[in-house]
């Protein structure tokens, strides 16, 4: 799959800068999350690193949704800190945690994210509208990306129209067209069938490197969580093992794409 | 099948309480302004026989041709404000309906439960809007007609007509509810895939071309005619004149929001153009009535004119007579904007409750709430200048075309029309404003996954 465009066409400034130098991306410490008297989080540590590709595991209940939601500013953890670069996510009020969730990070959820009456063009162009960049331009680099995942030709499209794993690949492309630090991708293939899920995740996977981002992914299923470089465990809101054989927080070694620089 | 009719209070929780609410209070708009509008017309039948000082039997008899009018005019805006009421109902259930099918409850079973719901929530609002219509006969009791306001008996429609809207409103619910759950029954995969719908045709604009020559043709001839002729005249281009604009009106829609979508630049009026360009039909059912009225009032503004340079205003029958077809009209306009205000929330609502896990997901990606806010009120407030302004705008030129140019020289019953209009936009943002809230607490409650 051809995806020379898309990496070269993500602007990146960040408006924070980054960490010092050799530290993660992503660092979340002892984040504990409570709804009413369940403890869903009960101190997690994570660390996620430049271009490096992770799997979230666990059974249903385990609260690996609700770790993805805490690390990408949806949730604010009750305790402990959570670091995206130089920003505390924890410090931020609601408004600029979904700034930075427009600005600086990338979701791929299970289905039906995409706005109903807009083109898949559109759908793409949209954050990039959001954040002010002119229609023309935005237009030019979601079709760009939409090309980039094998949906040449379907841009005018609206998701009803789209099969289902055509749809999530619009989805990529809306997730990485403003050129995300990290992307959240939420049990990104729950809705489909093997093949398809596995095309869908060659693309997610291919597109998040190729722009040079980091992948947060949840599932339960083995064969989606084998496209990362590494997994983390949860069980009962604590992070329980890395996969034996894996660094704990080490840079995946395939993961760092042409361009990814940053 | 009982155990199917089991489930309707599950199901109907549900759907919440919210939008039963809605359902609800559009119903009782629905029923309230149906025994105004009869009991307004049966005054005027009433009156027809003994009129009071100076009308004679003779004079009286074309109010009641007029109220007859409006009571159609009304009744366009009323029964497609109850049919959304019913949609708003169904499509809280569609998806759980459609599952329901997909474990295998037979289609009669499904059309049941939903005529049982619907025909329920429209019998509670019949009754609300049966107080509704009590409170309101303080209003209408302090427009005088024919010199005279109506007194409160006058209006009253009589125990038979109130059991019959009583009974009417509930089954018109279930008959729209039924109507609407047909995609859900004839394929029960069919609902969630929204597709683009086939584009209308450019020959309904033609059509009332057609009729609006014919019509000012028919009038520039007939002028020389007896009275009866003319008013039947008159009734026919109001009949073309009313059929061309619900032909031409979804087609003028969809076609300004695809100009809209084509130039727009900020996302609130993209998306506001897609949805306009997605179901034309929908808006045009919000603002369709108001057209209808607005083209009314407008016909009627230049009235006043007349009068002032007429020398029949020298006759006081006269004089009332056209004092009374203007406040007929604006009245009829006043509330076809309440219903169409009703209508515009009631559509909003659903809009909302329709697409809360888009707009759910798009939330979490860090869309801004306020995105849907501005465009909501551009999907509302363009359809209605369009609407509105179009056809206040046609009527003023063809009554010129009618009367000469030289009637559109009095500004006042213009300024009047205006002023109703301004009202009414007014009016109709504020009735959307209150998806405002529901939208807020529809993206707090959704649970985007469990776990």
């Amino acid at each position: 799959m051809p995806r020379t465009a898309a990496g070269h066409s993500s602007p990146a400034p960040h408006p924070t800068p980054g960490g010092p130098p050799g530290s993660p991306r992503l660092s979340a410490r002892g984040v504990v999350k409570r709804f009413g008297a369940t403890t869903a989080l009960a101190g997690v540590d994570v660390d996620v690193a430049a271009g490096e590709t992770v799997a979230v595991m666990g059974p249903s209940g385990s609260g690996k949704s609700t770790l993805l939601h805490c690390l990408a500013g949806i949730l604010a953890p009750d305790a402990g800190t959570v670091r995206l670069g130089g920003t505390d996510i924890g410090t931020l009020n609601e408004r600029d945690r979904s700034l930075l969730r427009r600005r600086r990070l990338g979701f791929v959820f299970q289905f039906g994210q995409l706005l109903g009456e807009l083109p898949a063009v559109e759908n793409v162009a949209l954050p990039l509208m959001l954040q002010g960049v002119a229609r023309p331009e935005a237009t030019r680099r979601a079709a760009e990306w939409l090309a980039a995942l094998g949906l040449a030709g379907k841009e005018g499209r609206r998701p009803g129209e789209l099969s289902g794993g055509e749809a999530q690949r619009v989805a990529v492309a809306r997730a990485l067209v403003t050129g995300p630090e990290v992307v959240f991708a939420d049990e990104p293939t729950g809705a489909l069938d093997q093949s398809t899920g596995a095309d869908v995740m060659r693309a997610l996977t291919g597109a998040t490197a190729a722009a040079g981002a980091s992948l947060v992914l949840v599932t339960h299923d083995e064969q989606v969580a084998a496209w990362c470089s590494r997994r983390i465990h949860v069980r009962d809101g604590h992070v329980t093992d890395a996969a034996p054989g894996q660094p704990a927080a080490g840079p995946a070694s395939g993961a760092s794409a042409p361009g990814g620089a940053r | 099948m009982r155990a199917v009719l089991a489930l309707a209070p599950r199901l109907h929780r549900s759907g919440g309480s919210l939008t039963t609410g809605l359902a609800v209070a559009a119903f009782a708009v629905t029923t309230a302004f149906a025994l105004s509008v009869l009991g307004g017309l049966l005054g005027f039948v009433a009156r027809a026989d003994d009129p009071p000082a100076p009308f004679t039997r003779f004079d009286a008899g074309p109010y009641v041709i007029m109220a007859a009018i409006a009571g159609v005019l009304l009744l366009v805006p009323l029964v497609s404000l109850g049919g959304a009421a019913a949609r708003l109902g169904v499509s809280r259930r569609d998806a759980r309906l459609s599952t329901l099918r997909l474990l295998g409850v037979t289609p009669g079973e499904v059309v049941a439960l939903t005529v049982v719901e619907t025909a329920l929530q429209g019998l509670a609002g019949a009754l609300v809007g049966a107080v509704g219509y009590a409170a309101l006969m303080p209003v209408w009791t302090r427009i005088p007609f024919q010199g005279v306001p109506f007194t409160a008996g006058e209006l009253w429609v009589g125990l038979p007509a109130l059991a019959g809207v009583l009974l009417g409103v509930p089954l018109l619910a279930a008959l729209s509810g039924t109507v609407s759950l047909r995609r859900v029954v004839v394929s029960p995969l069919g609902v969630a895939r929204r597709q683009t719908p086939p584009a209308m045709r450019w020959y309904r604009a033609l059509l009332l071309l057609v009729a609006f020559g014919g019509f000012v043709a028919v009038t520039k001839l007939v002028s020389g005619l007896e009275a009866a002729v003319v008013y039947g005249f008159m009734l026919g281009m109001l009949g073309l004149a009313f059929a061309g604009l619900n032909l031409v009106g979804p087609w003028i829609i969809g076609l300004t929001g695809r100009v809209m979508a084509w130039r727009a630049r900020t996302p609130a009026t993209l998306l506001a153009a897609r949805r306009l360009v997605d179901d034309p039909r929908a808006s045009w059912r919000v603002v369709g009535g108001l057209g209808l009225a607005a083209f009314v009032a407008g016909c009627l503004s230049i009235l006043p004119a007349i009068a002032s340079t007429s020398p029949i205003s020298s006759d006081p029958v006269e004089r009332f007579l056209l004092q009374d077809v203007v406040t007929g009209g604006l009245l009829t306009l006043a509330i076809s904007f309440t219903v169409a205000a009703v209508s515009a929330g009631i559509q909003q609502a659903a809009s909302v409750l329709d697409r809360r896990r888009e707009y759910a997901l798009q939330r979490l990606a860090g869309v801004p709430v306020e995105l849907f806010d501005s465009a909501r009120r551009r999907e509302v407030l363009l359809p209605l200048l369009l609407v509105a302004g179009t056809s206040a705008g046609v009527a003023l030129v063809l009554s010129a075309l009618v009367f000469g140019a030289a009637s559109a020289t009095d500004g006042s019953g213009l300024l009047l029309v205006l002023g109703f209009l301004a009202g009414g936009v007014l009016l109709m943002l504020a009735a959307t404003e209150t998806s405002r809230p529901l939208l807020r607490s529809t993206l707090r409650d959704t649970v985007v996954r469990a776990d």
